[in-house]
């Protein structure tokens, strides 16, 4: 086997694998990524009990992505108990972003309640919650201390720096997993994505929430942290999108092929080619008037001593 | 050998058939199919089995846990394709089953035989790439409207899709229903395929905006109207395979393991003895086929 050129440059660092498990340890960090099956009855009744919703169909609750720091003794994870913890589970308020279906309206105009004569738009909702599982969960920390503090918009060194993750280094580990996945009865995709990669100088994680409701519309929800090893700070970049459904499918190369529009990552290339006034304006998104759309820089500075 | 029976050679091998033959077996399947009743009689003992979603490869497996047609009664719940990548093979085999052993197997159909539902997740996009065009998917799309709502085992265990509908409150209703169409969005042909049982009293409206959902007082009731022991149906995952709710009364069978490849659960199928004694046969998903997963993108490493 070629031994790339650089690997005399490549920092100790290593990587551990089992079939369900793969982390690495490098310049003092461990990162873990569990990737397994589903959630079993009682893993998901307990879960349910705790977040008090309607579960995904697929919830993965014994996937996660922990990234620890031995020397603060800081940990920051994601998993499906967080993300889950953030989806409204009542009736939605301004800014949830609450959606119905695409044929709702069809599908009420022709029905009465069952238990009275009055139209089935009067029938009370069984168990309220954001079916659409929007979370604008950005994963969570062992400890509350440090804090995330905004990011200074004018110094550079304070942002994600693009040039260092277009370079082509080594990636030393990459892992992906999901936290769970609905398809909306049918009506659609939800799903939660974790994915992390580590290269000589620094790792990378983008976790991202991605909605499809058909003919309604698309949403995405990022969360990005990066960190230098040489340095002392980690930058942490959340941001929302927001389109109706029609924009994205006059997008699509042939327009009888639907079939993009179940690819998350091409729709996540289009929403970020799409001008920002289009897609994370509060007055334009999808008009649901959810208070996702924005992007937001913040750092937080690691504790060397515990 | 028959004809028929070479299709079923070849479609057991995951050989697609030539469209022309295609197009006969559909015909054929709906000449059979425009006879029976929305709801069909089945005598015990028979097994009854729910989702596969083109799982071409578990589907073998379930045959080989459940024994081959027309050696074991089979009642299918529909759900036969979409998202799996041999939904072709899936379906055309079913149906090949059906038009030789009409009385051996009975397909329900599930709310993803539909042109819509199929237009979304895979099948039209699987027919159009395993034939060139979208006709095979139209002629199996006329199949889907003649597909059965329900079988009834004995008169004691009915066999549904989804569920129950507040339009229906006895088997007879489901009778009256003209079913020869697209899955409509409203009335009781619409609930059967798609609302679900939970943990409620009465009736609910899904917070989707659309689709009902059923408590344990509705199925007790529908259950005793219909001198019913048991409801089967399919429609939701089930981790273990399948999920008994509201004192047993309603049952959720689940035939596809590993669903979509990735989700790691184990799938079953419902035994019903002579004495309708309920075995579930739990099943695990087929060994990995070089084909039966076509060839990934290469992750994304280097994703931004």
């Amino acid at each position: 086997m070629d031994v790339p050129s650089t690997s005399t440059a490549l920092p100790p660092h290593n990587v551990d694998e089992s079939a369900t498990s793969k982390s690495i340890s490098i310049h003092g960090w461990k990162i873990t990524t569990v990737s397994t099956s589903i959630s079993n009855a009682a893993e998901l009744d307990s879960l349910q009990a705790e977040v008090d919703l309607t579960l995904p169909e697929m919830t993965f609750g014994n996937n996660s992505v922990t990234l620890a720091h031995a020397a603060s003794g800081w940990t920051y994870a994601f998993d499906a108990r967080g993300a889950l913890g953030e989806v409204c589970n009542k009736e939605l308020s301004p800014g949830d972003g609450g959606v119905k279906v695409g044929y709702a309206e069809d599908w009420a105009k022709t029905r009465t309640d069952p238990d009275s004569t009055s139209p089935v738009s009067a029938m009370i909702v069984a168990k309220p919650y954001d079916w659409t599982y929007t979370t604008m969960y950005a994963g969570h920390a062992s400890k509350s201390k440090p804090k995330w503090q905004a990011a200074d918009p004018e110094d550079p060194s304070q942002s994600i720096p693009m040039s260092t993750l277009t370079r082509p280094d080594p990636i030393l580990y990459y892992a992906a997993t999901q936290l769970f996945e609905d398809e909306l009865h049918d009506n659609g995709t939800s799903t939660y994505m974790v994915r992390v990669r580590v290269m000589p100088t620094c790792f990378f994680l983008l976790a991202r929430f991605s909605l499809r409701v058909d003919n309604v519309l698309f949403r995405q929800h990022d969360t990005r942290i990066f960190h230098e090893f040489s340095s002392d700070l980690l930058i942490r970049e959340t941001a929302g999108w927001e389109v109706p459904y029609a924009t994205i499918r006059a997008r699509l190369p042939n327009p009888d092929d639907r079939a993009p529009l179940t690819d998350t990552q091409w729709v996540a290339g289009i929403l970020n080619e799409m001008p920002t006034r289009v897609t994370q304006n509060n007055r334009s998104g999808a008009s649901t008037g959810w208070r996702g759309l924005m992007r937001r820089i913040e750092i937080m500075r690691l504790d060397h001593d515990k | 050998m028959n004809n028929l029976d070479r299709q079923i050679e070849q479609l057991k091998r995951c050989e697609i058939l030539p469209e022309p033959e295609v197009r006969l077996l559909c015909l054929k399947a709906r000449e059979l199919l425009i006879e029976e009743g929305n709801v069909v009689y089945v005598d015990s003992p028979a097994t009854i089995c729910g989702d596969i979603h083109g799982q071409f490869f578990d589907l073998l497996e379930l045959f080989k846990v459940g024994g081959w047609c027309p050696e074991t009664k089979y009642i299918f719940m529909g759900d036969f394709v979409d998202r799996g990548f041999y939904s072709v093979e899936t379906f055309l085999l079913l149906l090949a089953f059906k038009v030789r052993y009409p009385d051996r197997i009975t397909l329900i159909r599930g709310n993803h035989e539909s042109r819509q539902i199929t237009q979304v997740y895979g099948f039209y996009d699987e027919c159009t790439r395993k034939y060139g065009s979208a006709s095979v998917w139209r002629y199996c799309c006329d199949v889907f409207d003649y597909l059965a709502l329900g079988a009834i085992v004995d008169g004691r265990v009915f066999c549904v899709h989804g569920g129950l509908s507040p339009t229906i409150q006895y088997l007879d209703a489901i009778r009256a229903i003209d079913r020869k169409m697209e899955v409509p969005h409203d009335g009781g042909m619409c609930d059967l395929l798609w609302s679900d049982p939970d943990e409620i009293v009465g009736w609910g409206m899904s917070p989707r905006g659309a689709g009902f959902l059923f408590g344990s007082d509705v199925v007790r009731t529908f259950c005793h109207s219909n001198d019913l022991d048991l409801i089967a149906r399919a429609h939701q995952l089930a981790m273990e395979g399948y999920k008994l709710m509201f004192d047993r009364r309603i049952v959720t069978v689940w035939s596809a393991p590993n669903y979509c490849y990735r989700c790691g659960n184990v799938a079953s199928i419902l035994d019903l003895d002579e004495d309708l004694r309920q075995e579930y046969k739990v099943f695990h998903h087929a060994p990995p086929d070089p084909r039966s997963v076509p060839a990934k993108r290469p992750p994304a490493e280097y994703f931004l």
